[in-house]
């Protein structure tokens, strides 16, 4: 039977889930990045983490830095308790040790220290300092190697920070089971912190580099969603459930509504209406099966007043639990950060279909274009595993033309079921016309239909019977040809 | 002129407050934890002791009762200066004759120096 190896959960969720579980109990890790890329946030939180998980912490600084002004930056974050400060968590300092004694007394040192703290967790702050002290290479290995030997043997999992960018030949990276990396990089005006498993001895971990922030919370790690979500959690229904779009008329023309678990996407200009049917679609919602709206543009209270003049009780439908409308402004947040917003508010509500209005605002928060595919991939992905019922909308550029663009590549991958909707002149009236592009392993009404939006609602109609040319924006009647 | 040991595993605190005790004309000894500030004690004399809390091998608590009941140093001074762990000296009266919460005002420092010294 294979082993599973025992984890020391970091407390940081993203992390963990990049660690598959956290750190391997009792192996040896090595946290570097720059000055300021939240080396010491992460030991700490981590830290404080272990400490109410019922874990002993000794954080020896090999540094000249004082504790008290650590401490005094600490406390502005929520995470750090200054009662575990001397009782779970001992601070000390082994500089003075270092530099008179050198790196055989720090081990010493630290070795009587873990045992009379019985600690669990050592972390050692500024490595660079033993590299400095050691003689030769061979000096720094044996240290790494005797520090994680006596903490191994004490069952206590070690990390050792250092502000130096070690490669993978250096003797610390050969002795250590783990390096994770923290970075932070200039995408424009804007600096993205990253984190990067560089090494996972033994054991699986996502790889590549994934974007994480620090704020009053502490550090937060967001996985890249193509990543974690490489597998979707669950492989869905294989039955046909109908669910209704909201629309009557819409329902017959997919022949009896849209397959539960099945994502959508609304292309169109502005204005044509993909917003509306959104909204008619969260609108056939109920405490049972309850909607979520995940929207960039428009702000609840905008949205409610939309709904009104549809004739949907948007407010009566939050009270009762059938809605959340939950407001993304996109000048905030990471990509993978909103993604997993998006889930976790799915799973928190319990949501049976989702509006995410639209696709186009995920794309202003990714720093490498690149990824949008698979990130979308992986999302709708995982809705549909989740069996949530997905509307997309996506904003075309031209609203006249019978140019089409298309959100991505590959889009098959990503939906299951496309709606064009467009503005068509006929008999000098402006019209919006919708048409089912493709739904997937059912059959569909494929004629052009005018879309009406009114306070009775949305109705659709076959209006353009004969007319030609109609998705060029510029219709001609039969009798014209 | 009188003695003060100052124990702190952070050398830049020892240090800092060294140079501001030197500066009032009294000579300074340093230890980095409780045991190599007991083992200054045996050898040289001390007037009074200004000690951190949280250090490794001995810390400030047990060096203060160390100096009670080992070296029978009954009315020797000891001084706590601590951030976190200042309420853990205050909660054992008699252990220390003065806490500091870190960072402390040195102008203060020196004066509860001067007055448990009397100079």
């Amino acid at each position: 039977m294979v082993e599973t190896l025992k984890r020391l959960a970091t407390g940081i969720e993203g992390l963990d889930a990049l660690l598959k579980g956290g750190l391997v109990a009792g192996a040896s890790y090595i946290v570097q990045g720059p000055p300021g890329a939240g080396k010491t946030i992460l030991a700490n939180q981590l830290a404080c983490g272990h400490v109410r998980d019922g874990g002993r912490v000794l954080v020896a600084t090999l540094l000249s830095e004082s504790h008290e002004r650590l401490f005094k930056y600490l406390s502005t974050l929520e995470f750090f308790d200054p009662a575990l400060v001397g009782d779970q968590i001992q601070f000390v300092s082994a500089f003075d040790t270092l530099q008179d004694e050198g790196l055989e007394a720090v081990v010493r040192l630290l070795r009587q220290e873990i045992a009379r703290q019985q600690a669990s967790l050592l972390i050692v702050d500024g490595l660079l300092n033993a590299r400095a002290r050691a003689e030769t290479s061979l000096d720094t290995k044996k240290f790494v190697a005797e520090l994680q030997g006596h903490a191994a043997f004490a069952g206590c999992t070690v990390l050792l920070l250092t502000s130096a960018r070690l490669d993978e030949g250096s003797p610390e990276h050969t002795m250590v089971d783990g390096v994770i990396e923290l970075g932070e990089q200039l995408e424009g005006s804007r600096a993205v912190r990253h984190i990067q498993l560089r090494k996972t001895r033994g054991s699986g971990a996502l790889s590549g580099v994934h974007e994480c922030l620090i704020n009053e919370a502490g550090l937060q790690v967001y996985p890249r969603l193509e990543a974690l979500y490489s597998h979707p959690s669950n492989l869905g229904s294989d039955t046909l459930v109908r669910i209704t779009t909201g629309v009557k008329a819409l329902d017959e023309m997919l022949d009896g509504g849209l397959a539960e678990g099945s994502v959508s996407l609304l292309m169109g200009p502005s204005g044509a209406g993909k917003s509306s049917l959104g909204l008619g679609f969260l609108a056939a919602a109920t405490p049972e099966a309850p909607a979520l709206h995940f929207g960039f543009y428009e702000p609840p209270a905008r949205l409610r007043l939309k709904a009104a003049s549809l004739g949907y009780d948007f407010a009566e439908m939050e009270r009762q639990g059938a809605l959340r409308l939950s407001w993304q402004p996109t000048t905030e947040g990471l990509l993978d950060q909103v993604g997993a917003r998006l889930l976790a508010q799915v799973q928190a509500l319990g949501a049976r279909r989702v509006v995410i209005d639209s696709l186009g605002a995920f794309g202003r928060l990714a720093f490498d274009q690149a990824r949008l595919n698979g990130f979308f991939r992986a999302l709708t992905g995982e809705l549909r595993a989740r069996g949530v019922s997905v509307m997309l909308t996506w904003e075309m550029r031209d609203l006249f033309g019978s140019e089409i663009t298309s959100p991505a590549p590959d889009l098959s991958s990503i939906v299951d079921n496309l709606f064009l909707m467009r503005f068509v002149e006929l008999d000098s009236q402006l019209r919006r016309v919708l048409s089912i592009l493709k739904v997937r392993d059912s059959h569909y009404d494929p004629a052009l239909h005018e879309l009406a939006i009114g306070a009775d609602g949305i109705t659709l109609r076959n209006a353009f019977a004969g007319a030609s040319g109609v998705l060029s924006g510029t219709a001609v009647p039969q009798g014209d040809r | 002129m009188n003695t003060i040991l100052i124990v702190d595993d952070e050398y830049l605190i020892a240090d800092i407050l060294g140079f501001a005790l030197e500066d009032e004309g009294f000579l300074v000894e340093k230890a980095s934890n409780g045991r190599k500030a007991l083992e200054a004690l045996r050898d040289k004399r001390v007037d009074l002791v200004i000690t951190d809390y949280m250090m490794p091998v001995l810390n400030g608590e047990e060096l203060a009762r160390a100096i009670r009941d080992e070296l029978e140093l009954v009315d020797l001074p000891v001084i706590l200066m601590s951030g976190a762990q200042a309420s853990q000296g205050r909660d054992s009266p008699g252990l220390f004759e003065a806490v500091f919460d870190k960072p402390f005002d040195m102008d203060r420092m020196i004066a509860k120096v001067r007055e448990l010294l009397h100079t």
